[in-house]
């Protein structure tokens, strides 16, 4: 057991799922890189990917989906991509924990908390089950719950702040170091979402975490993440520290999302959605950049060479127009 | 009041009102059926030479109630009888009361159809899940085939199927009725012991008929929950697989709790050709009988029967689930 954080390092991963028109990619040729002890958020569109990529950490793509190429190695346990039956299932819970999106159902209803806790610390041989239940009062203290009263609940009893904390209380019992949050304050209200969001801040800090926010609320990741990863049409295309990043964008994709955003002040029309849709599974073009029929910067090349990721400064970034101005 | 208790009162009165209004339509339709029996029973006893008198007299003993008098007063009598258990008397078996006969031939139909219909049930959600897992492979293929298939025979021609061949072709099973005459009646292992023998193929009959049913209703159950988000987050929690086999599992059964009390109400109406085939003197067959010999008192006392058994089912699953579904518990305690 990892009893500090761990780092990850995903390599030209590509995960396809099988579809009547052939195997296509919904994660194409990724690597991103998550710095022990950092929280790094990933942004998109819905369909981008991003879950996909999540699930890739757990090497839980579900079928019709595989991973077809690239690597993710994490410390302390390896290529997660070559983990089969009980190695895996004994990494899922200890090594990496996984919250799900709030609105989801990830309680078994006819069961409460504290038993389904139980089961958990069954499935990973936890012989002090007394402790294990201290562990997860305290954890629940910590975010502000009732810890007794939450184990005693059944899921339709908890409200979706509540469950939320649940799940990340499910997520880090087993002393994983290792937290996935797929898209963590979805669905929940806004001051329900700021408290789910400083407790992702104060747990991380405290239990010393590797984390990774998966969402497609840019606020959400300007919050909490030290670096920032976008995602569009299954590619990377642009990745570097937030500040940075959302300070100043340089993928065309990027500025045209922080230029989406409404502002407080000033006028409404001011902010100027992206004009076109994002690319589905089937439309995503198999050649040349993705996001060039949506592109103000769009050139020839970009319809025949998908542009490769390309460190510039403290980022790295996924387009030729970007490029070739650089190296002008 | 405890919430289960006032669910229950909730349920009894309900249910009471329901057999009341059961009783009364029956009673109407009974009344009103082209061929009214107690005229034909009046007519036939005049022809016989019997005065007006004896004859309405007989035919009021027969009946349980006046034939003469006014539909009011005839309905006002029937139901009076109803609270006191009595459902008047069989019109082919004089002097006897339709409730003794009822629980006399009740005791042939229950119990095969009981047993048969819990084995089935057993049966059918445990492959059931096994279907749904493997639903890509052959097993599931298979399972699911098989499921279709039993559910597509009709039960008589099951039954005559085994009779020819587990009692005709391989005479290895009787199916000559419920039990050997020779034995006498009472616990002693020789009467028992027929008793079984002859149940097997009418319980193998039941048993396989209901199956196609219950695997294929136990299959789509487990393909639904199989899709819900806590089975994936369990997985991804790392749960053993037999963990997630039972969340999987527990859920999936809860739908077809409801399937099975009420297939165990209807049950009270028994299975005509099933209980012809292997000459099992059961309620299906009264009430056939009941039909053909215009026994119309022993018919609205099957039809009684029948809706009573289904309404106590229905109650019975209903505070079945009080208990196993905290959603419904729940639900109740903030009502």
């Amino acid at each position: 057991m990892p009893e500090q954080a761990p780092g990850v390092r995903i390599d030209g991963l590509t995960v396809v799922y099988k579809t009547a028109a052939g195997e296509l990619p919904a994660v194409r040729d990724i690597s991103l890189t998550l710095e022990p002890g950092t929280i790094t958020g990933i942004v998109g569109e819905s369909g981008s990917g991003k879950s996909t990529l999540a699930l890739s950490l757990l090497n839980a793509v579900q079928p019709p989906g595989r991973i077809a190429a690239g690597s993710v190695e994490i410390d302390g346990l390896g290529d997660v991509v070559g983990l089969r039956g009980e190695e895996l299932r004994k990494a899922r819970g200890r090594h990496v924990g996984y919250v799900f999106q709030a609105a989801q159902n990830s309680l078994n209803p006819l069961k409460t908390v504290g038993k389904q806790l139980l089961d958990l610390g069954r499935s990973h041989g936890v012989e002090d089950l007394r402790g294990l239940v201290r562990e997860a009062k305290e954890l629940l203290g910590r975010m502000g719950l009732d810890g007794a009263r939450v184990l005693d609940s059944h899921q339709h009893e908890l409200s979706g702040g509540m469950r939320q904390r649940v799940g990340i209380m499910l997520a880090l019992v087993l002393n994983a170091h290792l937290v996935v949050l797929d898209e963590p304050t979805t669905a929940l209200d806004m001051i329900t979402q700021a408290n789910i969001l400083k407790i992702v801040r104060e747990v991380h800090a405290e239990r010393g975490l590797t984390t990774l926010v998966i969402t497609h609320d840019i606020g959400v990741v300007a919050e909490v993440a030290d670096r920032l990863a976008v995602m569009y049409g299954g590619r990377l295309v642009e990745q570097g520290p937030t500040r940075e990043v959302l300070g100043a964008p340089s993928h065309p994709y990027t500025r045209g999302l922080i230029k989406a955003i409404p502002r407080l002040v000033g006028d409404i029309d001011e902010a100027q959605a992206l004009p076109g849709r994002p690319p589905t599974l089937t439309s995503v073009p198999d050649q040349g950049c993705v996001f060039r029929d949506r592109c103000p910067l769009r050139m020839d090349v970009c319809d025949t060479v998908d542009p490769a990721a390309v460190p510039l400064g403290s980022r790295i970034v996924a387009c030729h127009a970007v490029n070739v101005k650089e190296h002008a | 009041m405890t919430p289960i208790a006032k669910r229950l009162a909730g349920h009894l009165a309900r249910g009471f009102v329901m057999i009341l209004v059961v009783a009364t339509i029956s009673f109407f339709i009974i009344n009103n059926i082209p061929g009214d029996p107690m005229a034909a029973r009046f007519e036939e006893l005049i022809e016989q030479g019997a005065s007006p008198e004896a004859a309405a007299q007989s035919v009021k003993v027969l009946y349980g109630f006046q034939p003469d008098g006014s539909m009011w007063q005839q309905y006002l009598d029937y139901m009076a009888g109803l609270f006191r258990l009595d459902l008047g008397q069989s019109v082919t078996r004089p002097g006897t009361p339709v409730l003794d006969v009822l629980l006399e031939k009740a005791k042939w139909t229950v119990l095969p159809v009981l047993i048969g219909t819990l084995v089935s049930f057993l049966v059918g959600i445990i492959l059931g899940v096994y279907a749904a897992i493997k639903r890509t492979g052959k097993l599931g293929d298979a399972l699911a085939i098989s499921g279709s298939l039993l559910h597509g025979i009709p039960q008589y021609v099951l039954a005559m199927l085994l009779v020819v061949i587990f009692a005709t072709l391989i005479p290895i099973l009787p199916a000559d009725g419920p039990v050997d005459i020779l034995f006498e009646p009472g616990f002693n292992a020789g009467y028992i012991g027929s008793l079984a023998e002859h149940a097997v193929l009418p319980v193998v009959t039941y048993a396989l008929s209901a199956y196609g049913g219950w695997i294929l209703a136990m299959k789509s159950s487990v393909v639904t929950v199989l899709g819900d988000d806590f089975i994936l987050a369990a997985e991804l929690r790392g749960m053993k697989r037999s963990i997630v086999f039972r969340y999987i599992a527990r859920n999936a059964i809860l739908p077809l709790f409801t399937i099975l009390a009420l297939s165990l109400g209807l049950l009270m109406g028994g299975a005509v050709f099933i209980e012809k085939i292997f000459n099992y003197p059961g309620l299906g067959l009264l009430l056939i009988d009941s039909v053909n010999e215009r026994d119309y008192a022993t018919m609205g006392g099957a039809f009684l029967l029948i809706t009573g058994a289904i309404i106590i089912a229905n109650i019975v699953a209903d505070l079945f689930y009080t208990v196993i579904d905290p959603r419904v518990r729940s639900g109740e305690e903030s009502a």
